[in-house]
């Protein structure tokens, strides 16, 4: 069937006219198979050139469009946004990239760059030639999530989706809910206390007759996709299956160990970590007492477990331990007047509201002694007395030393040791073992698996709040994509065609998302693509032998054109 | 060993008005400062070593006494941490330090005990004039005498010792290797910072206040000289006579000038002022009011009906001679020269280390 084609080669201000020579692009492709009109414009994008492509459309009933100009991943929404609002399938639109791909890379060699954005857009119309009008592929979802994790971030996260409409199940490993919130006394930056705030929650939790709590249960399995995943949930010794559209995972932190004789820790027994210190404060009453002596002096050394050097793997910063070490310092202060506090720093991080309480901390007479990695502060006994010796980077590198007490070691956050989630869930992980969002900024709770969201500590370190402010978004994001009862799924999928399928689990192997299943057909076993797990990568069209694999939106026809093109 | 004492902190605040508190480190105190440069490093420095107690750091420096107090500083101060008022501190800390009878440090820190000195000296005042029934002449040779043996004797027991003192500290800890030479040929450098206080005039716009400063100082000296030594109060010599008017008159205007700047504080250094500035510059200033009042008294012979004012001038120079020369502000005039003057013997081994 002959198509009518528009071409729009587009100046990109000068961006792309500079170096490239629109006129000629235009006079070569104009006698292409197909091509109904071309014309140049200066901003393509502009609303006025938009509305004149939406007008040749509709007036030259124009079968596809194409648009020579910037990335695809700047427009190509765009000016799908264009066809459709003309009434031409936004599929049946192809950009060609002789911004990125031509003018900018080839500045040195005008010519050059001429002749390559030719080539570019004949493959572009060749593409566009071939194209096909596709549908959105939609498929039911139920509106159910599961949240793995009781902490409060998982707490905020089942209410938010509960208020929301949706039904929770709240699984959590532990035989209470709470986390590590629940241990703790007195909270910066609001001095509540952790037991409070949980108990508040579960008030909350109570009163929302569609979460169901699971205590000592752990998701073992999962498969299905968006919309429709199933889980199996291991309760104590049984095993539940469930039916969920959505997965939170809000599984939080571990508190960093250090290692066997880090800062004497294990080897002196006045050397403990910060949560430790956080309990013996809050237990201790009228003197502060450790190993039957009383402290005065009590040094904190920060960072340790975070930001390390090239020895230690964690090179993130911990985030909430600054201002934990300076909050409990303010405590200890408070409940004991004589106590000395000495900080033993880094850079103090105590970003936003937080710096009041650094403040707080320095009128509270509190001494703050800066080091690098290169100089970690070194820790001696002399004659039963524990001496701390660093060179201090605001006395100008001197080397300075203070005899204390006691020594708390301001550990960090590290990620879950238990990776048996990573397994089941297939959530991807950074460097620094967190799990992967997205994109951190665009697309902050959301997982490369579809339908799987991510909050909390598990992602990365974060304070209380940031923690809730990243669990109520994954709730949300969750719940928009289920209250709507069906999925929206791009039609770039991939298909196979079962008569020529011989399942030789190519496919299956090559496929990174696990969307290739078996189904019957005409009294044998072929592959089939899961629509709903399938991203339109295309890993599986190229590796099948018997070329049983097409994918919508790059037929073979339509890539083996715009090779035709380009060779030509 | 530099080891953190946050107890001298806390003995350091008594002496001045310093917030140690709110200094976050900046380091603008130090880039505003004319006189600090790469071998002397203040203010910021010795906040810092204020604030961690570093006590010998402190006691073997230099640079507090190289502060003449613009207050440029302070008034740049991002936190009004007041770092001129630190140095100042800082200053009276050494003094302290350097006294060996330890009463500076306790008339520093407790106005009671001033007080109490003040009123001792009040008291032996008018037991003596009890004492020569209150006869003018008698008291007028003692007096004399007085000078002399209290200069002699406050020299000898207080100030030599102190200055030993003071020397071990800055060169001997230092571990300094002066040649015997240097002392001699570095002497010229403490006489020129004992008169003139020439550095001062590096201060930001402080030519005027150098000046005034540098006026006093002459006119202090020589009104001493003329008491002292030409006997101002006996002689029949129009000219001794002409010029300790002139001393005295000097004196009494700049230090009236530097009780107004004080009361007014609209100076940096003049906001904050403790008890020992307070008496200091106002018993300056009736050191030279009294002594022109009883030559007064005496060229128009009303002296002998009006005792109280030669009774009210030898207290306030003995009170002066006894209390706030050796153990007050005045020993500034000694502890700067003498500390440039070690600094001059130390300069060969500060530029080598730099």
């Amino acid at each position: 069937m002959k198509k009518k084609i528009g071409v729009y080669v587009c100046h990109c201000g000068g961006n792309i006219s500079d170096y490239v020579d629109i006129e000629k692009v235009k006079e070569a492709v104009k006698e292409e198979a197909d091509v109904y009109l071309v014309k140049n414009t200066l901003f393509a994008c502009s609303d006025s050139s938009q509305k004149e492509i939406e007008h040749d459309i509709q007036e030259s009933e124009l079968d596809a469009i194409v648009v020579a100009s910037c990335s695809p991943k700047l427009h190509v929404p765009t000016f799908r946004g264009v066809a459709q609002r003309a009434g031409l399938n936004p599929y049946n639109y192809v950009q060609a990239n002789i911004r990125e791909q031509s003018s900018w890379a080839h500045s040195d060699n005008p010519v050059g760059a001429t002749e390559k954005a030719i080539q570019l857009v004949k493959a572009a119309i060749a593409k566009a030639r071939e194209s096909e009008a596709l549908t959105p592929v939609k498929i039911p979802a139920v509106n159910v999530a599961a949240v793995i994790g009781g902490g409060i971030g998982g707490l905020r996260s089942a209410i938010s989706l509960a208020e929301m409409g949706t039904e929770v199940y709240l699984i959590e490993k532990e035989s209470k809910i709470g986390g590590h919130i629940a241990q703790w006394d007195k909270l910066f930056t609001s001095n509540d206390k952790g037991s409070d705030i949980i108990n508040s929650l579960y008030s909350q939790i109570l009163k929302h007759t569609n979460i169901k709590i699971f205590t000592n249960a752990e998701v073992i399995e999962k498969t299905g996709s968006i919309g429709n995943f199933n889980i199996k949930v291991k309760i104590d010794k049984e095993i539940l299956p469930l039916h969920v559209g959505a997965v939170i995972v809000n599984t939080g932190f571990e508190s960093y160990q250090p290692l066997q004789s880090e800062y004497g820790y294990n080897v002196l027994e006045n050397v403990i970590t910060l949560p430790d210190f956080k309990n013996l404060i809050e237990k201790s009453d009228k003197e502060l007492i450790h190993n039957g002596k009383i402290i005065k002096k009590v040094a904190y050394i920060y960072c340790v477990g975070s930001r390390q050097d090239d020895e230690g793997e964690n090179k993130y910063c911990s985030r909430y331990c600054c201002t934990a070490a300076i909050h409990v310092a303010i405590e200890a202060k408070q409940k004991y007047r004589n106590i000395i506090n000495f900080h033993y720093n880094r850079g103090i991080r105590t970003y936003g509201k937080q710096e009041l309480l650094y403040e707080e901390s320095c009128k509270n007479g509190d001494i703050y002694i800066q080091f690098n990695l290169e100089n970690k502060p070194q820790i001696e006994v002399v004659k039963g007395k524990t001496l701390i010796k660093v060179k201090d980077i605001l006395t100008a590198g001197k080397e300075i030393t203070a005899e204390v007490d006691l020594i708390v070691l301001v550990t960090g956050m590290i990620s879950r040791k238990d990776d048996t989630l990573i397994n089941t869930l297939k959530i991807p992980v950074g460097r620094d073992n967190f799990y992967n969002e997205i994109h951190m900024k665009l697309r902050p709770v959301e997982t490369v698996i579809d339908g799987v969201f991510i909050a909390g500590t598990c992602q990365s370190p974060k304070n209380i709040l940031e923690t809730l402010n990243s669990s109520q978004a994954a709730a949300a994001k969750a719940n928009s994509v289920l209250t709507k009862g069906e999925m929206t799924l791009e039609p770039t999928l991939a298909q196979i065609n079962p008569a020529s399928c011989i399942l030789c689990e190519n496919c299956r192997n090559a496929c990174p998302f696990d969307a290739i299943m078996t189904v019957n057909y005409e009294d044998r076993q072929v592959a089939k693509v899961n629509v709903s797990n399938c991203k339109g990568c295309g890993m599986c069209t190229p590796v099948c032998p018997t070329d049983a694999i097409d994918l919508a939106g790059f037929t073979n026809p339509q890539i083996e054109g715009m090779i035709d093109a380009l060779v030509n | 060993m530099a080891l953190i004492k946050p107890e001298l902190t806390k003995d350091i605040e008594k002496y001045g008005t310093f917030d140690f508190k709110a200094c976050y480190n900046c380091g603008n105190c130090t880039a505003v400062c004319n006189l600090t440069n790469k071998n002397s490093n203040f203010p910021r420095m010795f906040v810092r070593y204020s604030m961690l107690g570093l006590k010998e750091e402190i006691l073997t420096s230099k640079e507090p006494w190289e502060c003449y107090y613009c207050g440029d500083c302070s008034e740049k101060c991002p936190r009004e941490a007041d770092p001129g008022e630190m140095m100042m501190s800082l200053r009276r800390w050494l003094t302290a330090q350097y006294d060996w009878t330890g009463l500076s440090g306790l008339f520093y820190k407790y106005l009671p005990a001033f007080l109490t000195a003040m009123l001792m000296v009040l008291a032996g005042v008018l037991i003596f004039a009890n004492a020569v029934k209150w006869e003018v002449e008698k008291m007028l040779q003692f007096g004399h005498f007085f000078e002399m043996i209290a200069i002699a004797a406050v020299f000898v027991i207080i100030f030599i010792p102190n200055l030993m003192r003071m020397w071990y500290f800055m060169v001997v800890k230092t571990h300094s290797n002066v040649p015997l030479k240097n002392y001699f040929t570095a002497l010229n450098e403490l006489f020129i910072h004992m008169f003139t206080q020439k550095r001062a005039k590096d201060c930001t716009d402080n030519h005027f206040r150098w000046l005034e400063h540098f006026i006093l100082v002459i006119a202090y000296l020589s009104l001493l000289f003329t008491t002292v030594f030409l006997n101002w109060f006996h002689t029949q010599n129009l000219f001794i006579i002409v010029l300790g008017y002139i001393e005295s008159a000097f004196i009494f205007v700049i230090t009236v000038d530097f009780v107004k700047d004080r009361m007014q504080k609209k100076k940096a250094l003049a906001k904050k002022s403790k008890p020992s500035d307070w008496f200091f510059v106002i018993w300056l200033l009736l050191m030279g009011f009294t002594a022109l009042g009883v030559r007064l008294f005496i060229d128009l012979n009303i002296l002998e009906s009006n005792k109280w004012m030669y009774i009210f001038h030898l207290t306030v120079l003995a009170q002066w001679a006894l209390i706030i020369v050796p153990f007050g502000k005045w020993t500034h005039f000694l502890y700067r020269s003498f500390a440039m003057y070690f600094i001059k013997l130390r300069e060969p081994e500060i530029k080598s280390i730099k």
